[in-house]
């Protein structure tokens, strides 16, 4: 395995303000690639609009962001996968026609890894998008963004509403697919106990500000779990 | 199980590793979030080579396999099988896999770390109540 650590995503003093209503004030942190990092916080803390800002959805007001080595835009959009919080995928075609549509508009599309992460999630062509479950609907978005050859993933609570089985599956998707050394997750949850192991870094956000950021490793050396740790900084 | 296994470098076998001899799951390990994992899963395959659970020659599943099924960083593992290399337990042949060590002594000096380990700590346990090793174990043996 090549670990290659070249930083794929890095914020400086970035601050998102909505009208009146400060969403994000100095928020600065880094990653590199190959790793999993973790971006903790209580809900309306501001994670989802700071990964609306990396994907180039939205523009900060303040602060400089580089993703992949530039400012994000319709080009890094292009070269990075997001799993948005509430996207819905279209209920009227079957998960084969999705992938099949989503192959043609994504010019990275990897067919062997389509057929890889079809197999491997469980995911049923067959089945109309419509009458999946939450957990089923969930595996094919994370296939969606694990059949193109992209560098970074950034995934919006992934497992909300996902049945164990599912989450496990999703995990085990995750953990393989960083072990090549060359693709950076970026994951919002809130299911910390079950992917504390997983993760390299965390983020923990609240108030959308930075309340700390730290390398797990580091942490446990210290004797603290991820858990404990957002306990201390979050209770 | 013993197997031999010469390294094969022909195209093709390379490209085509052999699947592993077995699959880690999570519940051959016992983890506390609150120490670094690399060193929880090093003593713990360690012991597992120690006590012969994994025999020598064992073909283990990869990084890429474990990190997977585990559920774990995959630099976890990474550093994980090398730590368990250069303890001379696990041999990787490129292209082939990774394997437990068939070099007894290499298993013969891991069990003497083992029990070199647990009397320190049996020691330490002694001495916190005044007593000597020695007198420890007899006064464990000592009937009611």
């Amino acid at each position: 395995m090549m670990v290659d650590r070249t930083i794929t995503i890095q914020c400086t003093g970035v601050e998102m303000t909505f009208k009146k209503k400060q969403a994000l004030r100095n928020v600065t942190f880094s990653t590199n690639s190959g790793s999993i990092v973790g971006l903790l916080g209580p809900n309306g803390a501001g994670k989802s609009t700071l990964m609306r800002i990396l994907t180039g959805i939205l523009e900060p007001t303040g602060g400089l962001v580089e993703v992949l080595g530039r400012k994000p835009d319709v080009e890094t959009l292009a070269q990075l996968s997001f799993l948005p919080d509430r996207g819905q995928l279209p209920n009227w075609l079957t998960a084969d026609q999705w992938l099949g549509y989503a192959s043609g508009i994504y010019p990275d599309w990897d067919i062997t890894l389509e057929r890889e992460w079809v197999r491997k999630l469980e995911v049923d062509r067959s089945m109309s998008i419509g009458t999946m479950s939450r957990g089923q609907e969930a595996r094919l978005q994370l296939l969606t963004c694990l059949s193109r050859r992209t560098k970074l993933v950034i995934l919006d609570e992934p497992f909300t509403g996902v049945d164990l089985l599912s989450r496990e599956r999703i995990s085990s998707a995750i953990a393989e697919e960083t072990a090549g050394g060359d693709r950076t997750f970026l994951i919002a949850t809130h299911d910390i106990r079950e992917m504390e192991s997983m993760f390299d870094r965390i983020i923990l956000i609240g108030d959308g500000t930075i309340k700390g950021v730290y390398d797990t490793e580091a942490l446990r050396d210290e004797g603290h779990s991820v858990e404990s740790c957002y306990r201390e900084v979050f209770a | 199980m013993v197997r031999s296994h010469t390294l094969r470098t022909q195209k093709g076998l390379v490209n085509d590793p052999m699947p592993p001899d077995m699959i880690w799951r999570i519940d051959d390990f016992l983890i506390d979030p609150s120490r670094p994992l690399y060193e929880q899963f090093v003593e713990q395959i360690r012991a597992m080579i120690a006590k012969g659970k994994l025999a020598p020659g064992t073909r283990l599943p990869s990084v890429r396999e474990t990190a997977s099924s585990l559920r774990v960083n995959p630099t976890t593992i990474m550093k994980t099988y090398q730590e368990l290399e250069r303890l001379s337990l696990l041999v990787t042949y490129r292209g082939q896999g990774t394997f437990v060590t068939n070099e007894q002594s290499a298993i013969t000096r891991s069990r003497r770390e083992l029990a070199r380990s647990a009397v320190a700590r049996l020691e330490e346990l002694a001495q916190s109540i005044g007593l000597t090793l020695a007198q420890f174990i007899a006064l464990a043996k000592e009937e009611d």
